[in-house]
């Protein structure tokens, strides 16, 4: 019986995960930097049009720029990022945002600045939809702030 | 019995171990209230470095309403994320409302000199006092308005900067009027921004 109840719960915790997952991203950018600065932040949002979740375990740049998933957070009036080692799970259904002052992916080691209108490619790794390329537009630090 | 006595002496220092853990653990516990914002007694004079590499003094600012934020440049998400929203919100103020200056403070002066808090502003496409200074300059003028920082090392030899976000509203006359934190809507930003702009 006990074991019944635990292949159950097993059978139960694997279900979401069960179907196809079908990744989308949409409205890739990262903010504009100027000379000096070597990092910035990027944003996306994630549809997974498919049945199963999957997971968005890590993002990287072409050397020397690094890129890593990173979620803001403020307690007591002080900010702070934290990276997020465990990625970000892609539920079947609404989309994931990342958006300022949230969830977002941190860029650094830039050797020159990101002109407004350019692109910079960054490889997110799914953990069931394996790698993607995304060309991340470079857009003004106005950007997403007009909702 | 005797069995029964050990156990109770072993349950009593279990006890006391807990008791005096969470004695010892009592001023860290409340260590996060020292980061918040005590709006009393906050401000006042101070004297720092333009992105003309010139000084500033606050004296500047006299007879101006103003949004005082200190960061980062390095800083990816929070602080180009307050500035930009300040500026979106500047722009939403009614005409016969005067303007409030954005004033950006480093709170990393090892990276930020004059040329990187003036190159920074100028991302905005609008208006910003960027603001840097000496080590004790910054120090000096991060305690008269209760702002906090820290350095957090990062692989590879990088630091990123834990530190105060909440932006500090000063109307003309220089008196601390209001705050606005990260998570506040905007339409209450705004009618805070709209309080020390009338």
């Amino acid at each position: 019986m006990k074991s019944l109840l635990i292949a159950s719960l097993f059978l139960l915790a694997s279900c979401g995960r069960g179907g196809t997952p079908d990744i989308q991203v949409k409205d890739a950018w990262v903010r504009e930097t100027v000379a000096g600065q070597q990092g910035t932040a990027g944003y996306m949002t994630i549809e997974n049009r498919g049945s199963g979740a999957d997971r968005l375990l890590s993002v990287s740049a072409a050397s020397p720029i690094t890129a890593s998933l990173h979620e803001t957070s403020t307690a007591g009036g002080v900010s702070s990022m934290r990276p997020l080692e465990n990625g970000l799970e892609i539920p079947p259904g609404g989309p994931v945002t990342l958006k300022p002052g949230s969830v977002h992916v941190m860029i650094s080691g830039l050797t020159a600045p990101l002109r407004n209108g350019e692109a910079l490619r960054l490889t997110l790794r799914f953990e069931r939809s394996g790698d993607r390329a995304v060309d991340f537009t470079v857009a003004p630090a106005m950007n997403g702030m007009s909702h | 019995m005797r069995q029964v006595r050990v156990l109770l002496w072993v349950a009593v220092a279990i006890a006391l171990l807990a008791g005096g853990f969470l004695l010892i653990n009592k001023p860290e516990q409340s260590a996060p209230n020292a980061n918040t914002i005590e709006l009393s007694g906050l401000g006042g004079p101070f004297n720092l470095v333009g992105s003309d590499g010139r000084p500033f003094s606050s004296a500047k600012l006299n007879g101006k309403p103003y949004a005082l934020f200190f960061g980062f440049t390095h800083c990816p998400d929070v602080c180009p994320t307050t500035l930009a929203r300040l500026i979106k919100l500047r722009q939403q103020l009614g005409s016969g409302d005067q303007p409030f200056e954005i004033v950006f403070v480093t709170v990393d002066p090892e990276r930020d000199g004059p040329a990187e808090v003036g190159k920074y502003a100028e991302l905005f496409n609008s208006p910003i006092v960027g603001l840097t200074g000496s080590a004790s300059q910054i120090e000096q003028v991060k305690k008269q308005f209760g702002i906090f920082s820290q350095k957090v090392e990062q692989s590879g030899g990088d630091y990123t900067v834990n530190h105060t976000s909440t932006v500090l509203l000063f109307d003309r006359r220089g008196r601390l009027d209001g705050t606005i934190a990260p998570e506040e809507q905007d339409s209450a930003a705004l009618a805070k921004l709209k309080r020390i702009s009338a």
